[in-house]
C-alpha cells in the first residue's frame, strides 16, 4: 500500500476538496466504517495543510484524519485500493471539466484499465450508493435500487461462511423487511372490484334498489387473489453447512410473510414450518437445529422428494412456487432426481432452484444430478451471499409475470 | 520553528536528526497534529515507540515535552489543576496580620492555583507551544476521558472560581494508548489517529544501528530477522521495539559479533518476559542454527 509513488500526475488536481471527503467518507459508511463529519471536516483541513502530491500521501492523509480505530484499517485500506490504486481515471468528474492549465503531465493520466468497480464511478461523486446488483443483473432484470441500513449495506457481498450470529441476527431483520411483495394466484372465487372485468348482475341488481329498481351503478366482478403458497426444500447435509441457516433464515421470514411451507432434508425429511413460526429468530433457529436429525449429513435429494410426493404435504405443491436450495450434490442416481421432479413440475407453478455455487464465476452445473435437475427448474439462482439472497427474493416476486423467452419443455 | 515546517517530510528530517526514525505515516501524522493543532491518538502494540514519537517530535520542534502518564484513579487534581491551600492560608494568615478584609474573590485567583500537565500546557509561556504527551489514556478510568474532552476539543480549561483559561497558541497534544481497554467514541472523533505497525526487519536493522551504535552490523540484521520470526508465535507478550534495543545491547555488551544460541540464551531475559514465552523463545533459538546452514 505504501509503495505506488510511481509516475503519477498529482491525484488530485483540481480536485473539490469537499466533494471527495464527502463521497470517500459516504463510501467508508457503506463499508462498515463509522466516520463522522469531524472527521471528514479534519481531512478537508488536512487536504488543505498539505496537498498531497503522490497516491502514499494521500493515504496517509485518508487514513490519518478518517480512520480512527485499528480495526477499521482493512475496509479502508480495500476502499483505498479499489478507488485509487487499482482504478483508472475511468470518468470525468465534474469538477476536473474546467480547463486546466496546460501542463506537461496531464498527458499522463492513466487509461481507465480496470473495470468499472462496485457502486461505480469516482469517489468525487456523491451518488447514493445503491444495492440490489450491479454485478449479476443481468438476469434479474431491472431491479429496483434499494436503499438499505449502513450495517446490513455492508454485510452484502459477503459469503455466508464468514457471518456471525449477530449477522445472522441482521439478516433475519432484513429479509423480514425484504418481503412486502410476494406472488399471488387467481382464485376461483369472485368479489366486486372497480376494475373488474364483468359485470356482475346479481349485484348490479341488488343495487339497484336504492334507486327505485333503475340500474344505474354497475357493479364489477374481478376474480380474488391470494397470495401463492411458497414450498422452500433446505439442503441441510455437510456440504450446504454455511448456506443452510441463512436459507432456513429466508424460509423463517417466508413463513411468517407469507404461510410458505418449509421443509429440510439432507438424508431424511423434515417439516419445519411450525417450529420456524416461532417469533425469536433465535429459539426457531434452536428448535429447528434439534428437529432435524441428520443435519449436516449425507444428502439424498431424489429419495427426498419422493418422500414429500408420498406424504400427506405432497398437495402442499399443488401450484406452488419451489424453491429447492442445495448445491446439487445428490448420492441417489441423477435419473431419479429426473423423475421426481418431472412430478414436482407437473404440480407446481414454478421451481426455482437456489445454488450457492452458483455464484462463482464461469459456474457450469457439472454435477450429474444439478445437470439432470437443470430442464426441470424454471431459474437456477445463485445463493452466497446477501445481494443473491435480494436477488432470489425478486426472482419469487418476478414469478407473476408471464414466462419470458422459450417456452420451457416439460416432460 | 513550527513556521518553517512545510510538509511531513522535513519533519521527518528533523526527527530522524535527534535520532528517532519516522516512517511516512507516522511523520503524516504528527506533521497534521503540529498543522492543524488536533490532537492525535497514536495505537499500535507496546514497545512500538509510541512514547519515543512525543519525545523525538519534542526534541525536533526544540520545545517542552509535558508529559502526563495516566493511572487507574487520575483524578482533575493531579491532570488539570489544584489549589494551592497552604498559600491561600498563608495569605489569608498575612491578611489577618494586616487587619485587611479577604474576600473569596482574592483567594481564589490564578496565583493560588497550582498547574498539573494540562493547565501547565495551557498557560505555557515558552516561545513554543509545547508537546503535551498524554501517556497510556487507556490505563486511565473512562469518567478521565471525559474530563479530556474540553481541553482536546477547545485547548481551553474552565475552573469554576475563575473562568476558562485558553491556549494562546495550541498545545500539540499527542495521545498514547496500548489497547488495555477501548476508548470512547467521543475522545477518538477529537482526535487524529494513527496506529504504529511493528516495523519490518529492515528497519527494525536500521532502528538498532542507531540505537546501538556499538554493535555488530551482522549480529544486528540477524537480530532483527529472528526478532520478525519470534513475533509470529504464540507469545503472551511479543518483544517490542525497546525490548530488541535492550536484547542487542545487552548483546553487544558481552561482545558477541554474531547471533548464536549460546550467546541468546544468555541474553534471554531481556527478550521474553514471562515464563512461558521464555520456553517458546527458547525452543525459537533452536531453529537459530538451522537457517544459516541451510541458508549457506
Amino acid at each position: 500500500m505504501t509503495n505506488g509513488s510511481g509516475p503519477v500526475p498529482p491525484p488530485l488536481r483540481g480536485v473539490d476538496r469537499a466533494a471527495l471527503a464527502a463521497g470517500l467518507t459516504r463510501r467508508l459508511r457503506d463499508r462498515g466504517v463509522s466516520v463522522d463529519l469531524s472527521a471528514a471536516e479534519g481531512f478537508v483541513r488536512a487536504l488543505a495543510a498539505q496537498p498531497p502530491s503522490t497516491r502514499t500521501e494521500l493515504y496517509w492523509t485518508a487514513r490519518i484524519s478518517l480512520v480512527r480505530r485499528q480495526s477499521d484499517l482493512a475496509a479502508f485500506d480495500a476502499l483505498f485500493a479499489a478507488l485509487f490504486t487499482e482504478a483508472g481515471l475511468g470518468a470525468d468528474p465534474h469538477a476536473r471539466r474546467r480547463p486546466l492549465p496546460p501542463t506537461g503531465t496531464l498527458t499522463a493520466v492513466p487509461a481507465p484499465t480496470a473495470p468499472a468497480q462496485h457502486g461505480s464511478g469516482l469517489p468525487w461523486a456523491t451518488l447514493p450508493a445503491v444495492v440490489g446488483g450491479s454485478d449479476h443483473a443481468a438476469d434479474a432484470g431491472p431491479a429496483v435500487p434499494q436503499r438499505m441500513p449502513t450495517a446490513a449495506a455492508g454485510l452484502t457481498d459477503v459469503p455466508f461462511e464468514a457471518l456471525d450470529d449477530e449477522q445472522l441476527a441482521l439478516l433475519d431483520a432484513w429479509l423480514g423487511a425484504q418481503l412486502p411483495r410476494l406472488p399471488t394466484r387467481r382464485t376461483r372465487r369472485l368479489a366486486a372490484r372497480r376494475s373488474g372485468s364483468r359485470a356482475a348482475l346479481r349485484e348490479t341488481m341488488a343495487r339497484s334498489r336504492r334507486t327505485s329498481w333503475e340500474p344505474i351503478e354497475l357493479v364489477r366482478i374481478r376474480p380474488v387473489r391470494r397470495p401463492r403458497r411458497l414450498v422452500l426444500l433446505c439442503d441441510v447435509s455437510r456440504s450446504m453447512q454455511a448456506e443452510a441457516t441463512a436459507y432456513l433464515q429466508l424460509g423463517r421470514a417466508l413463513v411468517r410473510a407469507a404461510d410458505a411451507e418449509v421443509f429440510a432434508f439432507a438424508t431424511g425429511l423434515t417439516r419445519l414450518t411450525p417450529v420456524l413460526r416461532r417469533r425469536s429468530a433465535a429459539a426457531a433457529m434452536a428448535q429447528a437445529t434439534e428437529a432435524v436429525g441428520d443435519r449436516f449429513g449425507g444428502t439424498r435429494i431424489a429419495a427426498n422428494l419422493h418422500a414429500l410426493l408420498a406424504s400427506r404435504h405432497a398437495n402442499l405443491l399443488r401450484g406452488a412456487i419451489v424453491l429447492i436450495g442445495s448445491d446439487g450434490w445428490d448420492s441417489c442416481p441423477a435419473a431419479e432426481l429426473a423423475t421426481e421432479l418431472a412430478r414436482v413440475r407437473r404440480r407446481a407453478h414454478r421451481i426455482l432452484w437456489i445454488n450457492p455455487r452458483a455464484g462463482a464465476p464461469g459456474f457450469r452445473p457439472r454435477v450429474a444430478s444439478m445437470a439432470a435437475a437443470l430442464p426441470y427448474c424454471d431459474r437456477v439462482l445463485p445463493g452466497d451471499t446477501f445481494a443473491a439472497l435480494r436477488r432470489v427474493i425478486d426472482a419469487i416476486a418476478d414469478c407473476d409475470l408471464p414466462v419470458r423467452g422459450p417456452v420451457r419443455t416439460t416432460a | 520553528m513550527t513556521n518553517e515546517l512545510t510538509d511531513a517530510a522535513t519533519l521527518a528530517d528533523r526527527m530522524q536528526r535527534v535520532g528517532y526514525l519516522v516512517d511516512e505515516g507516522l511523520a503524516t501524522a504528527l506533521f497534521f497534529a503540529v498543522r492543524l493543532g488536533q490532537p492525535v491518538l497514536l495505537e499500535g502494540e507496546p514497545g512500538v515507540g509510541k512514547t519515543t514519537a512525543a519525545k523525538a517530535l519534542a526534541g525536533a520542534l526544540d520545545t517542552t515535552l509535558i508529559r502526563l502518564q495516566c493511572y487507574e484513579g487520575l483524578t482533575a487534581s493531579e491532570a488539570l489543576y489544584e489549589w494551592n491551600y497552604q498559600r491561600q492560608l498563608l495569605a489569608i494568615r498575612l491578611a489577618e496580620s494586616r487587619g485587611d478584609r479577604l474576600r473569596d474573590a482574592d483567594l481564589f485567583t490564578a496565583e493560588f492555583l497550582s498547574d498539573r500537565p494540562i493547565l501547565q500546557a495551557i498557560r505555557f509561556a515558552g516561545p513554543r507551544p509545547p508537546v503535551l504527551l498524554i501517556d497510556e489514556i487507556d490505563r486511565a478510568d473512562d469518567e478521565f476521558e471525559a474530563l479530556l474532552f474540553e481541553f482536546l476539543g477547545e485547548a481551553a480549561v474552565s475552573i469554576p472560581e475563575i473562568g476558562t483559561f485558553t491556549a494562546r497558541r495550541r498545545p500539540i497534544v499527542v495521545l498514547t494508548s496500548n489497547r488495555s481497554r477501548e476508548l470512547h467514541d467521543a475522545l477518538r472523533r477529537r482526535c487524529l489517529y494513527h496506529w504504529i505497525e511493528f516495523p519490518a526487519a529492515a528497519r527494525v536493522a536500521q532502528i538498532l544501528r542507531r540505537a546501538v551504535p556499538g554493535a555488530d552490523g551482522s549480529l544486528i540484521a540477524s537480530a532483527a530477522d529472528f526478532v520478525g520470526r519470534v513475533r509470529i508465535l504464540e507469545l503472551d507478550k511479543p518483544p517490542g521495539l525497546a525490548e530488541v534495543i535492550d536484547w542487542v545491547s545487552a548483546l553487544s555488551l558481552l561482545g558477541v559479533t554474531e547471533l548464536t544460541r549460546p550467546a541468546a540464551e544468555r541474553t534471554l531475559a531481556a527478550l521474553a518476559k514471562t515464563a512461558d514465552d521464555r520456553d517458546t523463545v527458547a525452543d525459537a533459538f533452536d531453529a537459530l542454527d538451522e537457517p544459516d546452514t541451510t541458508r549457506a
